[in-house]
């Protein structure tokens, strides 16, 4: 038998009855009440909840957990509360912290009041032989709300282990039952109408294999102008980077929709829209590279011989500086006309309701066959692309291949439900491999021209202007061998997707119809 | 983990009550505390109202492992075990001595604890034979309750001339005064010479008070029953000198 046990008190107990009935039988002490505050965090994506973690700050420490148990993993004490990864202290926490929540923002999502009233119970010599607690939670705000959980924790004292087989028999015929699997962590944030999980910027539906393919690109649509409009309210806040990539994403994925899940809708609705989100993702691109820059700032510093490190700093200041303009240009683009109408219109336009007679070729076709047919023929669109890089390197052709890679990786996801879920798994893993090959590569060629162009733009009265040009030229020497050896690699991860049981994968999942719909 | 022994080779000197207080006062910091009982008079035992038995007795001791573990008990305090005396315990330097490796046989029984207690703390018999052979193999650290009177220093002298002739580090003995009345001359005199005339003496002065003997009546440390009190004070004083000037600086050199 386990040395602590859990019990549920029944609904509608009465604290002071229970003790003082439990008083009649035993010996009670009861030893003075502790109150605590704590508060639950995660980030807005819930990564710690993914990972059925607890975070929760109470004084000045935080302390994590595992959901449903009560052992502590780690905890840490802070000066102040830490929002962002690189807030907190060396630490264990830290480290267990920062693969999870990277760089977002941690929220304070509710704050809860528990109180404890410990009890102990003593034998005829008056010596204790087993420890009860009465425990509560409740919310912090609004004030006097009744408790959401109760429980009762009964404790063994070593050398006296039949006092707790005594003590917990007796509370099971009074109605009480151990509970094991129970977390505060949900009924709290029920309390503030919060539910774990509920947002993810992963495609997550489901469709029918039989769906008109017109209303099943729709569903996939609506999925994605829910997460747009859910960041979009949040990127002014700038609580932290992901709602604007977040938000970009989804319209990059909506673009790839409209691309590439061909003939489903009437040509000039698609090309409307399709030129509406160009525009509505241009809106914030500098404000997203600027992003990406100082998201690196640290990274970049490592690359930096030490004596050039702080050199750079200037750089980094004009880049922040620039970044809260860009901010605001962001915010005024989400409040004008043009983007609210493109948006009105888009929603108007996913939920009005299917018409029979359509004169899109592909909007009656069940959706399966659409998918395996698209997905298919992109997959042998960029296995044909890479295998011409790999006679003759050219950067401009890997560019071509990275747009491929991510038109085929996004229809993947938006049709993933169709297919056996482990077998598509292996194969969106295998992309990836691909794509962080051709990603990274992109990336640094993008930043080599970035850094060198914005070095012009550096004001000129800065004393430090000098060094600071030599640390840029610098970076930009270590980004430019840095994508030589990404450039090497890429025949290697190349040949590795593009292998014969890849393309076998590839086959048995989207080859089979794809014969008769390639007409 | 740290294994601390209040020992003295002087009897009557308040070790008892000062390994019961120091214990209590480790483990209301929140570190996971053992306290062996290794007095046959079972006064430890007594303040903490358990019954003054080993299972298998000073046998079972010796033995180790399970008999041990099973031995020990739940004190009233979180945090803080106990392991009881046994009357048996008088004969343990006896047994110890028909054994292999005899002098290190506590360090031996007390090795398994050690993953799980923050610090084990030990009470000790009056001795300086074997058994103090043996505690001085097995602790870290061993806390000299000292009276400040003439033969409690004479005591002293012995104690660490017995260290020095059988090679054992007198770096790890720690001493701090007990049972001290600052109206009596003599006492005063006594600890201005020992402060300067020994290294490693605690400026701790354990009064002489009645609120000590009745940890007898209460069965509980001071700071339990009168937390205001000199007595407690003085007895937190003690382990807040024992953190600052013996587990955070480590051995003497």
């Amino acid at each position: 038998m386990q040395n602590t046990l859990k019990f549920k008190l029944p609904d509608g107990h009465n604290e002071k009855q229970f003790f003082d009935k439990l008083a009649d039988q035993f010996a009670l002490i009861k030893e003075p009440t502790v109150t605590e505050r704590f508060t639950i965090c995660d980030t807005f994506d819930w990564r710690l909840f993914n990972k059925s973690l607890v975070l929760y700050a109470c004084g000045n420490r935080l302390f994590l957990r595992q959901l449903a148990k009560d052992t502590i993993l780690s905890s840490a004490e802070f000066p102040s509360f830490p929002v962002f990864i690189w807030d907190f202290p060396d630490s264990e926490l830290r480290r267990q912290l920062a693969p999870i929540i990277k760089m977002r923002a941690l929220l304070r999502l509710v704050d809860v009041q528990s109180r404890s009233v410990p009890y102990r119970i003593l034998n005829p010599k008056e010596k204790t032989v087993a420890r009860l607690a009465y425990e509560e939670f409740r919310p912090g705000r609004p004030k006097n709300e009744s408790a959401v959980v109760t429980h009762l924790w009964l404790k063994s004292v070593k050398g006296y282990p039949k006092y707790l087989h005594t003590l917990a028999k007796q509370f099971q015929e009074a109605g009480l039952k151990i509970i094991k699997k129970e977390d505060v962590f949900f009924k709290a944030l029920a309390v503030v109408d919060k539910k774990p999980g509920d947002y993810s910027a992963k495609v997550n539906i489901q469709l029918d294999p039989n769906m008109r393919s017109d209303q099943a690109t729709k569903i996939i649509l609506c999925f994605l102008l829910r997460v747009m409009r859910i960041n979009e309210a949040l990127i002014g806040q700038d609580l932290d980077t992901e709602f604007l990539h977040d938000f970009r994403v989804a319209i990059r994925r909506t673009r790839s929709a409209l691309g590439q899940i061909k003939y489903v809708f009437p040509i000039k609705t698609t090309d409307r829209f399709k030129k509406d989100f160009v525009f509505a993702g241009k809106l914030s691109n500098e404000l997203r590279d600027l992003d990406v820059y100082l998201l690196n700032e640290d990274k970049y510093k490592a690359m930096l011989p030490p004596i050039l490190r702080k050199d750079i700093d200037p750089l980094f200041d004009h880049l922040r500086k620039k970044r809260s303009k860009a901010l605001q240009n962001v915010i005024r683009g989400l409040k004008a006309r043009k983007y609210a109408k493109i948006l009105k219109d888009w929603d108007a336009f996913l939920n009005k309701p299917q018409r029979a007679s359509v004169t899109a070729s592909n909007a009656k076709l069940p959706v399966l066959d659409l998918a395996r047919n698209r997905i298919y023929k992109k997959y042998r669109s960029v296995v044909k692309v890479g295998s011409q890089i790999l006679g003759n390197t050219e950067d401009e052709m890997l560019h071509v291949l990275r747009i491929d890679c991510k038109k085929l990786r996004y229809l993947m996801e938006f049709f993933a439900s169709l297919f056996p879920r482990k077998k598509i798994n292996v194969l969106i893993e295998q992309l990836k491999k691909l794509q962080d090959n051709l990603g990274d590569f992109n990336d640094l060629r993008v930043q080599e021209e970035y850094l060198l162009s914005i070095s012009m733009e550096l004001p000129a009265t800065q004393r430090q202007l000098k060094t600071t040009l030599v640390a840029i030229g610098s970076l930009v020497g270590t980004l430019g061998r840095e994508r030589q050896m990404v450039k090497d690699a890429f025949a290697d991860t190349f040949t590795d997707f593009a292998s014969p049981e890849n393309k076998e994968l590839f086959q048995e999942l989207f080859a089979s119809k794809a014969k008769e719909d390639d007409s | 983990m740290t294994t601390l022994a209040i020992y003295s080779n002087k009897g009557g000197v308040g070790k008892t009550a000062a390994a019961v207080n120091l214990s209590y006062l480790a483990a209301r910091t929140g570190a996971k505390t053992l306290i062996c009982d290794l007095d046959p008079q079972s006064s430890a035992t007594y303040y903490f109202r358990v019954k003054p038995k080993l299972k298998s007795g000073a046998k079972g001791l010796i033995k180790g492992g399970k008999q041990v573990y099973k031995s020990i008990k739940g004190t009233d305090y979180e945090n803080l075990d106990l392991l009881p005396a046994d009357f048996s315990l008088r004969n343990l330097e006896v047994t110890f001595n028909n054994l292999k490796g005899s002098k290190k046989r506590l360090r031996k029984i007390l090795k398994p604890f050690k993953a799980e207690y923050d610090f084990i703390f030990l009470d000790c018999p009056v001795t300086i034979s074997l058994l103090a052979e043996n505690i001085l193999n097995a602790v870290d650290y061993a806390l000299v309750p000292l009276i400040p009177t003439t033969l409690s220093v004479r005591t002293f002298g012995q104690l660490l001339s017995f260290c020095n002739k059988h090679n054992y580090d007198a770096g790890k003995i720690y001493t701090f005064f007990s049972m001290v009345d600052r109206h009596k001359k003599m006492h005063r005199d006594i600890i201005a010479t020992v402060s300067t005339a020994y290294t490693g003496v605690l400026q701790s002065f354990i009064p002489y008070l009645a609120q000590i003997e009745k940890m007898g009546i209460f069965r509980a440390p001071v700071a339990e029953f009168s937390p205001e009190s000199v007595a407690s004070r003085s007895y937190q004083n003690l382990w807040d000198k024992v953190q600052k000037n013996v587990l955070s600086q480590g051995k003497r050199h």
